[in-house]
């Protein structure tokens, strides 16, 4: 308080200096000005160590631990997926509440939101694939981090809670991506979410199922009712479940320390908390530096990925009289729809997916094998694996490439110009579609080389599905380009046969593509022409 | 402690580590600079992708639904629809019923609410309601996708009049034309065209310059109890049963008297005028006759 005693003892310029490094210290949490430049230089800290201070000062870092064991800080040991996981789910949080701004969660208005946000949103489209990949590479890390812990067999004593935490964080995380996918009300969102929840009607017995159904969907079908459930489990109730059972997980995790690699301590024992002094990493700074550094890489990362390779889908809008053909689920519940292809609703949509939800949680139970070494668990990781391939044959099942083919002249319309998204027909454009008709009879050749490869494909896809398919004979098919309106071009498909019974038989698809209309695939190098318009004649 | 092969990789230095994070901040905001610089040319593309992807949508709904009265190409059908692909509609129509809004209200509110009055129309069948509102099958944004499409046609219509487009000013009768020509006098009527001749049956029947009959009638379909034309009778067997609907009057008197007094008679399950009763002024003696024998005609070409 006395400035003048402290002025006349010091001089001016060391008061000021001390009191900036006081504001300094105040704004670190209790680490003076000094301390960050030996941290930066890698000099080791004094004893006591100062830069523990902020583990109890600091509100946001008293939940870190203050040191790990150096053999966990290794980036090979956890590849940091639990860090990275946490970290998306924040991601998500921000990329959400910024699209919340726009979106109002009605069938009158969340579509025409979804456009409004991307054509009249300064970096909307950017928010809305970031939220979308963020969400996908959600699931996908949160799955490793498991597959990582199953591998190193961290699941064991004393970690089974921990374990268990985290089969209800990787369900949590799982249908909050599933309930963001209903939200743009589109084709894909709404058919999507439509079968899934048709899996709840399901439930055994009947009362209780169609009771979750009408809960969840708030009507016998999808409507306002359940948008607005959707809209209010994705943005409220399962980001708090989240967040509670994250800090439960993450409470346990800091409590009994990350599991040393298994042939650092002996079967049976767990000295993950033992860290002698010699092989300590402080979190200030080393631990602390490398985390922020590793996400922001993958921020960086997740920029560029967004902004060149990643674009978030959207359909027509959502239309309860049509079915359109081959709707699929997230891929990451492929392996769902396989199941349901190959068994009943209620065995596969239900039962299974229960009895395996059940299994996770207990495989620490199950598994009595104390020792975590790779060499002693052969069937435990044989096991794993055998798992891991079963899920990957039958997501393939669950893709359109198995099991769902349509009559032969349906699937070449639908390979070429599909009823949503894009297709190789879009992809070349209004600009390449020469006006005219186009008989495969004749192998028709134009001036548009980009057209000729459609005419080829079309005419190679009868010749194959002619052979495959005995009901499907003599195949021709006739491609008519007419200008409909001034930059409006209707595209005709037909398709005549010779069926079984020597009837020839027609099929008739029409499309409609404006000049200006945009396609696009979710995976792959962004559409950047319009940077430079095509010079107006 | 052993060490993995791959243990080079490690970076350790705290200090490369912070020189990492800060080249992935700079890189990360040069895209973001990047995509700040094409923003506005990203958002108009993407505001004219999704007018082109309405009117895609909108011409899907007029070919399911509306190109049976206003046409495949939208210039209407005389005496059944008016045509929406014309100067008249995209300059003069909104002045003549005094609409004060824009042409895409006008368009949406008629498509949605129909246009439940006849009078003093010259269009044999009213506008139904298409909006779900008003008890028709369209939801309000295929309402919006149908009206850009029929907007679509403004740059192609405003040429109309012009020696390369040579379609005709077709005003409506049930609002008196306020149009002025330049000159200040009132705008030439529609010239009918010049005869040469008696028109042919098919271009009588569905012809640009004919009467509309295909507007309302189906030429391809038999008219039977599960197979009824929604506005007039299909015509496929007409030869057939055309004979046996008025007793004492042959196939060919029945057709010439439906054609020129058509409420004399109207079949079973249709509305009395609907169907225009004005064709004996429009069509000479020796066109109708030439009509009845080819609509009779079991073989007839189109």
């Amino acid at each position: 308080m006395a400035v003048q005693p402290e002025l006349e003892k010091k001089g001016f310029a060391q008061t000021v200096l001390d009191a900036a490094d006081d504001v300094f210290t105040r704004i670190t949490a209790g680490i003076p000005a000094g301390e960050v430049r030996r941290m930066l230089r890698g000099e080791a800290p004094g004893r006591p160590n100062p830069r523990l201070k902020p583990h109890s000062e600091a509100f946001l870092l008293h939940i870190k631990p203050t040191y790990y064991h150096e053999s966990v800080t290794r980036f090979t040991h956890t590849f940091r997926l639990g860090l990275l996981s946490t970290y998306l789910f924040f991601v998500e949080t921000i990329t959400g509440l910024i699209l919340m701004i726009w979106y109002a969660p009605t069938p009158e208005r969340a579509y025409t939101d979804m456009i409004r946000l991307l054509s009249n949103v300064p970096f909307g489209q950017l928010m809305r694939d970031l939220h979308r990949l963020g969400a996908e590479l959600m699931v996908l890390i949160v799955t490793a981090h498991m597959v990582r812990t199953y591998l190193t067999g961290s699941y064991k004593a004393p970690r089974q809670f921990t374990w268990f935490t985290g089969v209800i964080l990787l369900v949590v995380t799982l249908f909050l991506s599933f309930s963001g996918y209903l939200l743009p009300w589109d084709q894909l969102a709404f058919w999507a979410v439509t079968i899934g929840t048709s899996m709840a009607e399901a439930v055994p017995p009947k009362v209780v199922g169609e009771t979750v159904n009408l809960l969840a969907r708030g009507a016998p079908d999808i409507g306002a009712n359940g948008l607005m459930r959707f809209y209010l489990l994705h943005v409220l109730f399962l980001p708090l479940v989240l967040f509670l059972f994250f800090f439960v997980h993450y409470y346990k995790v800091v409590h009994f320390g990350i599991s040393l690699p298994s042939d650092e301590e002996e079967i049976g024992q767990d000295t993950a908390n033992k860290v002698p002094a010699d092989r300590r990493v402080y979190f200030l700074p080393d631990v602390m530096i490398d985390e922020a550094t590793f996400l922001i890489g993958f921020t960086a990362l997740m920029v560029v990925i967004t902004a060149f390779f990643f674009s978030a889908p959207l359909e027509s809008i959502a239309n309860p009289q049509s079915t359109p053909l081959h709707t699929v689920a997230p891929w990451y519940f492929y392996w769902l729809q396989g199941l349901l292809k190959i068994a009943d609703k209620t065995i596969a949509g239900v039962i299974l997916p229960g009895v395996l939800l059940v299994l996770l949680i207990a495989i620490p139970y199950l598994d009595r094998n104390p020792s975590r070494r790779g060499r002693d668990r052969r069937v435990a990781i044989i096991s794993g694996v055998v798992a891991g391939i079963v899920m990957i044959i039958l997501s393939w099942m669950g893709t359109p490439y198995y099991a769902v083919q349509g009559a032969p002249p349906v699937e070449i319309v639908q390979e070429l110009m599909p009823e949503e998204g894009m297709g190789p027909v879009r992809e070349i454009g209004y600009a390449h579609l020469p006006i005219g008709k186009y008989d495969t009879r004749e192998n028709p050749v134009t001036e548009d080389e980009e057209f000729n490869h459609i005419l080829h494909e079309f005419e190679a896809s009868i010749a194959a599905f002619e052979e495959k398919d005995p009901s499907f004979n003599q195949a021709y098919g006739v491609l008519s380009v007419t200008q409909e309106q001034p930059s409006l071009k209707r595209i005709t498909w037909e398709i005549f046969w010779i069926s079984p019974e020597g009837v020839q038989d027609k099929f008739v698809r029409t499309f409609f593509l404006h000049e200006n209309s945009l396609y696009w695939e979710q995976y792959g190098l962004k559409d950047f022409s319009f940077v430079r318009p095509p010079a107006q004649e | 402690m052993k060490r993995p092969w791959y243990s080079f990789l490690y970076v350790r230095s705290p200090l490369v580590k912070i020189g990492l994070g800060i080249a992935a901040v700079m890189l990360s905001i040069a895209v973001l600079l990047f995509l700040g610089v094409i923003e506005d040319r990203r958002m108009a593309a993407q505001t004219a992708n999704w007018d082109g992807r309405a009117i895609e949508k909108g011409a899907e709904i007029y070919t399911n639904n509306c190109y049976t009265c206003h046409g495949p190409d939208g210039k209407g059908l005389p005496g059944v629809a008016p045509a929406l692909h014309s100067k008249y509609f995209f300059t003069q129509r909104l002045k003549d019923v005094g609409w004060t809004g824009s042409l895409h209200d006008y368009i949406a509110s008629t498509v949605a609410a129909g246009r439940p009055s006849k009078v003093k129309s010259q269009w044999a069948q009213m506008m139904p309601t298409w909006s779900q509102r008003f008890g028709g099958p369209l939801r309000d944004d295929q309402i919006n996708n149908v009206t850009a499409f029929v907007l679509n046609w403004e740059k192609d219509a405003l040429l109309q009049g012009t020696p390369d487009n040579p379609d005709p000013w077709q005003p409506f009768d049930d609002a008196p034309s306020k149009a002025v020509a330049e000159d200040g006098s009132a705008p030439v009527a529609e010239t009918p065209v010049e005869s040469t001749g008696p028109r042919s049956p098919q271009e009588l029947f569905a012809g640009a310059n004919g009467m509309g009959c295909s507007g309302c009638h189906n030429l391809d379909l038999p008219q039977t109890a599960d197979s009824r034309g929604p506005v007039g009778p299909n015509m496929a067997n007409l030869y057939e049963t055309a004979g046996t609907r008025v007793p004492g009057e042959d196939a060919a008197t029945y057709i010439h008297n439906s054609i020129v007094a058509p409420n004399a008679y109207v079949s079973e399950g249709y509305m009395a005028g609907i169907m225009p009763q004005n064709f004996a002024e429009r069509m000479t003696e020796e066109e109708i006759n030439a009509l009845v024998q080819w609509l009779l005609d079991p073989n007839r070409q189109r």
